[in-house]
């Protein structure tokens, strides 16, 4: 449990040192003017993500586009679980619909996203019993084993680096999901009594760094 | 009596955030498949046989205990068997006939035992084909424990069997035969034996080739009282091998039926349907 944190943390300290650096730093950014589609190619990644939890793996990481002024994003996520926690070594592949409709300035550096709402679908790799050839007659079990999808509602804080005149505001934010998944919430559908909504929840938390 | 009142507050918010905080820890899911749980929802098998060893039956008394099978995804029926279970008078334990998850994940586990934690008697359960899916087999073992085991409770041995033989692909290892054998070949002070397995042995998920030796060794125990399985979901009791050994198959939660069965003397038994 402690493990993830920690990473989390580091990585928060790694990524902020260079902001708080460029912060102090006087404004002498040299005259050379580029345009903004040079600076970003329509490929190259807006923000990079590393994130615990959320059925996505102890330690998630990736990257990820921003689009419509940064009020939707896609992130694709390579996750990691240990043996240990799940009985055996799973790799996870996933990817997230985000959308985050409002942004409240905090302060001059500090923004707050209350709410994203989203999707995501997640595919792991490593599991132990998930049908070989020939081992279960067609529809034996109506459901797969490795594709999870589920939706996801949260928020963010962010902290927002000072770009240069030619450049956009980048952001480094800690964020919160609650989510679910397929399996869960058909179990929460037809078990109102039994279940509460609680019991299919699942949490995630996150760093995002635009780079 | 004032100082008592502000103090509560603190008391219940320090209790909230404390809640807050577990549950937090458990939601922060590193998978499905990950089934890391609380203390007390590990090692189910082995807290409850402790249990039982709390509360002996007298040798030579009647046996009375709960039948039932299949629990996956049937949490508002896990509800009513628990309250039912709990008015039934001198029974002493419940037996679930596996199939505790649907989709073989460890929350699934915890939520059945959620509600199977409530009953006033230890319950005990056998490994089904659906907690073997995926990562299942590793969660059941975290959770409940062990695929095969065995305990002495007042004159019965009860040997519970993984006989998900579909799950191993047809290998050859499930059931484990000669763990069967070893097992029926000695009482351990008991008076007759109980075998209790998910899949009965005449099912098409059951493996063929070892359908007959299994048979043969249930009909070779002399001291078999009779066996207990689940996976078909309706109640049945029968000899489906011709071969003098009864087996009975328990209803799944949904069918909102569940077996009180009354054993003594070598092999006598009586069978109670209870609706719920």
């Amino acid at each position: 449990m402690v493990r993830p944190f920690s990473l989390l943390l580091a990585t928060a300290a790694v990524l902020l040192a260079p902001a708080a650096q460029a912060a102090s730093e006087p404004e002498q950014a040299p005259k050379k003017t580029k345009a903004p589609t040079a600076a970003h190619p329509w490929y190259r990644p807006r923000h990079l993500v590393l994130q615990t939890g959320g059925g996505l793996g102890m330690v998630a990481a990736g990257a990820g586009y921003a689009y419509a002024n940064n009020k939707v994003e896609t992130d694709i996520l390579l996750g990691y679980v240990p043996k240990r926690f799940a009985g055996s070594t799973l790799t996870l592949a996933s990817a997230k619909m985000l959308y985050s409709p409002f942004t409240v300035q905090l302060a001059e550096q500090w923004q707050l996203k209350p709410l994203t709402v989203g999707a995501y679908f997640s595919y792991t790799h490593g599991t132990l019993n998930d049908e070989e050839r020939g081992q279960y007659t067609k529809g034996y079990y109506w459901f797969s084993t490795d594709t999870r999808y589920g939706p996801l509602a949260g928020g963010r804080l962010s902290y927002v680096r000072p770009g240069s005149t030619r450049e956009e505001p980048r952001h480094v934010s800690f964020y919160y999901e609650l989510g679910s998944n397929d399996l869960y919430l058909i179990s929460y559908a037809q078990n109102r009594n039994g279940l509460k909504f609680g019991q299919v929840l699942t949490l995630a938390l996150g760093l995002k760094a635009d780079f | 009596m004032l100082n008592r009142l502000r103090f509560q507050p603190r008391l219940s918010l320090l209790s909230a955030a404390a809640a807050l905080a577990l549950g937090g820890c458990e939601m922060l899911e590193f998978s499905p498949n990950d089934y890391r749980s609380p203390k007390s929802q590990t090692d189910l098998t082995a807290k409850h046989l402790e249990r039982l060893r709390q509360q002996p039956v007298p040798a030579g008394d009647t046996l009375r205990f709960v039948f039932t099978g299949d629990s996956q995804r049937f949490y508002d029926e896990a509800e009513d068997l628990v309250a039912s279970v709990n008015q039934q008078p001198g029974i002493q334990f419940l037996v679930v006939a596996g199939d505790i998850s649907d989709f073989g994940m460890g929350r699934e586990m915890r939520w059945v035992d959620d509600h199977l934690s409530k009953l006033k008697v230890p319950y005990l359960t056998v490994i089904g084909n659906h907690d073997a899916i995926g990562n299942g087999r590793e969660a059941y073992q975290h959770i409940f424990g062990p695929l095969n085991y065995s305990f002495v409770y007042g004159d019965t041995k009860f040997i519970m069997v993984d006989t998900n033989s579909r799950e191993a692909n047809f290998d050859g290892s499930t059931p484990n035969i000669p763990w069967v054998q070893q097992q029926l070949s000695s009482l351990g002070g008991a008076r007759r034996q109980i075998v209790v397995s998910h899949v009965p042995p005449q099912d098409d998920d059951f493996d063929p080739s070892l359908r007959q030796s299994y048979a043969r060794t249930l009909k070779e125990a002399p001291k078999l009282a009779f066996e207990l399985n689940g996976h078909r979901h309706s109640f049945s009791i029968g000899q489906p091998f011709n071969d003098g050994v009864t087996y009975i198959n328990s209803s799944a939660f949904s069918e909102r039926m569940y077996i009180v069965l009354t054993v003594w003397g070598d092999k006598q038994f009586r069978l109670k349907q209870v609706k719920f």
